[in-house]
């Protein structure tokens, strides 16, 4: 790995394995997260988003393959990079008799405030005291949070917001959040988008998995999409899209209009079928400006051309092997 | 009508573990104590010392109950009731608050309000199921007491009083679901009770009158204010009076209707006490593993030196007593030798006996600081500990440091009462001062043992991280039989040489041997260690 490519690729995994007895949760994954970028790690529910995280964050040692995250061994560097990372756990767990106040200023002290891997004392009292206490109060009241409140009594979405106010009122380098928005309701999700832009803005590198696409297609700036322990898909939203076809739809005109040979001339289609009183076919998402001759020849009323749906790829790699 | 029974039968079958435990432990004290007393105190002149001296003796009257007469049934009750009592209140009030409190926490009982049940349902059920419980509770203790050479009447009687003591906590514990939002909250409000309950009957009997003859006392008034010393005042076997036992059951009736009255007018979930709120922002120490541990460890930690205080306080009170006991009763001090097997005097072997028990109470601590680890582990929150820049082997170490301060404060609270207890003594003019020097070698000589349980445990939590929480009791259950009961009940030497506390040292003056507290120290540093090292390579498991 040469220098330039360390300083590129904040998490670097290449033929990951993980085993636990004689399941195995991860069969060869790779993944590349590049500074700076907002990452969606995609996939169905036990795919193994879970487990690379923890992998990623030192929790469980991988049986097989490389990993590093700046460029070093996260099971053995794992306090050392802790001081550059942030993270939400998929399914957050509170202590039963802490306020949730209590439960992030905890977090935040042990994480420290220092930014960029200062391991000396400092923390949220330390060095960084007055930006830690202005953060957690924005955070708290734009989650509209209640911080007196037992962990007992917290709902789910309530202790995720613990979980997320805890991560972003330390600064970090690189955020690793495992389904964050899970249990937050559309408005919340709303504040979490803003607070990844935010910390996206300042340059930090945002690791986020998800089992549904629309929640990070807005924020990612690449997906990787991962199925029973391996990487299926990997690369921007746009080269994504290249991969999925566009569903053109119109108003049948009936047998005169639109005999089955004309039809067929449209050399493009794929899966064309009649229903409903429309016509509707799909083409390669390249070849769209191609078939436009044709359908004007077709003399078409009610032109549908639907964008190209990651969700549609998303659906298709799901779909197999299950 | 339906309801209640299907919820009654479902209640049940939940139970049948639990309660068993409870109702045949109990039933097995009574049982011990009948036979047990028959066999140390067989004659009545001895009794007659001993229960003259109990007269005398506040500290035994709090611990034990009213002397009324002199005759083997009446010792036995003077010796167990009371404390036959304190387990059914502690029995029914707990299963009061799980039935109820502890569902609507749960959300469980959402389910059931959500069906056409009536609101009431469930706790009527918790009610008829507490009273069979209690029932058969009674009927157990009785047939311990036949079982163990009582006379039938006064057995029968002392079962009604447990019973009915059993049954005025049980509402209580119904009537503190009602209050507590949380059942820990209940169950410390129903605790509370029944142990201000004890404390209340054993003060009343402190401050009681002898009467003629020395071996009877009449409580003055605060006993009257406790279910306990009203099930006392049945006095089996001598009066078997069983009038007072209708407080007990005007009790139950004031709070069962209390109790339906505020069922049929607050919100599922809600409670009349309104949930404390907590802290907006942690306090400023709150930045470590053991920080943590700590603020999740006290209030538990409390009882534990309340516990190791109360046996400190018997070991100093008794320590001027015994000695004169003693010498009228060579069988207590054989007895006392088989504990602790020691060429000290008397007094030493007292202390180191009683001691025992407060050793017992710290390793107890120690176990449950090292569980508390796991518990994290399992419950998901140890991942946000350690996502942070908190490493495996200083959360490990933050714990071993609070296992070890928790059985330092255990063993000085047991030591502060003891000297405390024994200056008392020495103010009065019973007890001699050099008796607090040894209570403070007692206490420190239980550190190497604790320590033991310490350090093993939290390496099985590093190998077998799974087993913890049943490997950590198991293995202090088997020492405390080995090592503290297997003298009296006859268990070879080389069995007992298994637990740690048979190797605690004894104090007996310069004849003391250290060697096999050495031994335990090396031990414990070396499972410490290996713990630590170990640590590095350990994921973490769920």
């Amino acid at each position: 790995m040469d220098d330039a490519h360390t300083h590129d690729t904040v998490v670097e995994a290449a033929g990951l394995e993980k085993r636990f007895g004689r399941a195995t949760a991860l069969a060869g994954l790779d993944l590349q997260v590049r500074c700076g970028e907002v990452h969606g790690f995609l996939g169905p529910n036990g795919a193994g988003k879970s487990t690379t995280i923890r992998v990623l964050l030192g929790l469980a040692r991988a049986s097989a393959g490389s990993v590093t995250v700046f460029g070093r061994d996260p099971w053995r560097d794992a306090v050392a990079l802790h001081a550059r990372i942030a993270s939400v756990p998929g399914d957050v767990s509170l202590w039963p008799n802490l306020s949730g106040g209590e439960a992030i200023d905890l977090i935040g002290r042990l994480r420290g405030g220092a930014r960029g891997g200062g391991l000396g004392g400092g923390g949220p009292r330390g060095g960084d005291a007055t930006g830690y206490g202005a953060r957690r109060a924005r955070l708290i009241e734009t989650f509209q949070f209640d911080p007196t409140k037992k962990g007992r009594s917290y709902s789910k979405g309530n202790r995720q917001k613990v979980a997320l106010i805890a991560a972003f009122a330390t600064p970090a380098d690189l955020y690793i959040l495992d389904e964050p928005t899970s249990g937050l309701d559309p408005i919340m999700e709303a504040v979490f988008d803003q607070e990844i832009r935010r910390v996206a803005g300042e340059g930090a590198t945002v690791l986020l998995s998800s089992h549904i696409l629309s929640e990070v297609e807005q924020l990612c700036d690449r997906v990787s999409i991962i199925r029973a322990g391996r990487t299926v898909e990997t690369g921007t939203l746009a080269e994504l899209r290249h991969l999925t076809r566009t569903e053109v739809s119109f108003a049948d005109p009936g047998e005169d209009g639109a005999t089955d040979a004309r039809l067929a001339s449209i050399t493009d289609a794929h899966d064309l079928r009649r229903a409903g009183g429309r016509i509707r076919f799909t083409v390669d998402s390249d070849a769209v400006s191609r078939l436009l001759p044709a359908l004007a020849d077709l003399e078409v009323r009610g032109l549908v051309v639907a964008p190209p749906s990651l969700e549609e790829l998303f659906l298709r790699h799901y779909g197999e092997g299950s | 009508m339906l309801t209640v029974r299907t919820l009654l039968r479902s209640a049940i079958r939940r139970d049948r573990v639990t309660l068993a435990i409870w109702i045949l432990g109990t039933a097995l004290l009574a049982l011990f104590a009948a036979s047990a007393v028959g066999g140390t105190y067989g004659d009545e002149a001895e009794r007659t010392g001993i229960l003259r001296l109990a007269v005398d003796n506040p500290a035994i009257l709090l611990l034990r109950g009213l002397p009324h007469g002199t005759s083997l049934p009446a010792f036995v009750f003077f010796q167990i009731f009371t404390w036959l009592a304190l387990l059914a209140g502690l029995m029914s009030s707990f299963l009061a608050v799980r039935h109820t409190r502890a569902e609507e926490e749960s959300g469980r009982a959402e389910f059931i309000a959500a069906t056409p049940a009536a609101r009431t349902a469930p706790t009527v059920a918790a009610l008829v199921h507490g009273v069979l419980a209690d029932l058969v509770l009674g009927a157990a203790v009785a047939a311990a007491l036949v079982a163990g050479g009582m006379p039938g009447p006064g057995s029968v009687a002392s079962g009604c009083a447990v019973a009915a003591v059993g049954v005025a906590f049980l509402t209580v514990g119904l009537l503190a679901a009602q209050f507590a939002r949380t059942s820990r909250g209940a169950n410390t409000l129903g605790v509370g009770a029944v142990c201000a309950a004890f404390l209340l009957r054993g003060l009343g009997d402190a401050l009681g009158t002898p009467e003629a003859g020395g071996a009877a006392m009449a409580s003055s008034w605060p006993s009257w204010l406790s279910p306990i010393g009203w099930g006392q005042h049945v006095f089996a076997f001598t009066d078997d009076d069983l009038r007072p036992l209708l407080l007990c059951l005007a009790l139950a009736v004031a709070c069962s209707a209390a109790v339906l009255v505020l069922q049929a007018r607050r919100d599922s979930g809600a409670s009349l006490l309104p949930a404390r709120v907590g802290r907006a922002a942690a306090r400023p120490w709150l930045r470590s593993s053991f920080a943590l541990g700590w603020r999740l460890h006290w209030p538990t930690l409390v009882a534990w030196c309340a516990g190791g205080a109360a046996f400190g306080l018997f070991a100093g009170g008794l320590s001027g007593v015994v000695v004169q006991a003693a010498e009228t009763d060579p069988d207590l001090a054989a007895n006392l030798r088989t504990i602790v097997p020691s060429g000290g005097s008397v007094t030493q072997v007292l202390i180191a006996a009683m001691f025992a028990l407060v050793g017992v109470i710290a390793a107890g601590s120690a176990t449950q600081a090292v569980i508390r680890l796991r518990q994290e582990e399992a419950h998901g929150t140890a991942e946000l500990l350690l996502s942070t820049r908190l490493g495996r082997v200083r959360w490990l170490g933050g714990y071993l440091a609070l296992g070890a301060l928790s059985i330092a404060l255990v063993l000085a609270s047991g030591a502060a009462a003891s000297a405390g207890a024994v200056f008392a003594g020495v103010l009065a003019g019973t007890d001699e001062p050099r008796h607090a020097a040894d209570s403070l070698a007692a206490a420190a000589a239980q550190l190497p043992a604790a320590l033991v349980y310490l350090a093993v445990l939290a390496l099985l939590f590093v190998l077998l991280p799974g087993a913890t929480a049943a490997l950590g009791w198991a293995l202090l259950g088997a020492g405390v039989f080995l090592g503290v009961f297997g003298g009296l009940l006859g268990i070879p030497q080389w069995a007992r040489d298994l637990s740690p506390f048979t190797h605690t040292p004894v104090a007996a003056g310069a004849g003391t041997d250290l060697g096999g507290a050495g031994w335990m120290v090396l031990l414990a540093a070396a499972a410490a260690s290996a713990a630590l090292v170990l640590m590095r390579r350990r994921e973490l498991r769920g």
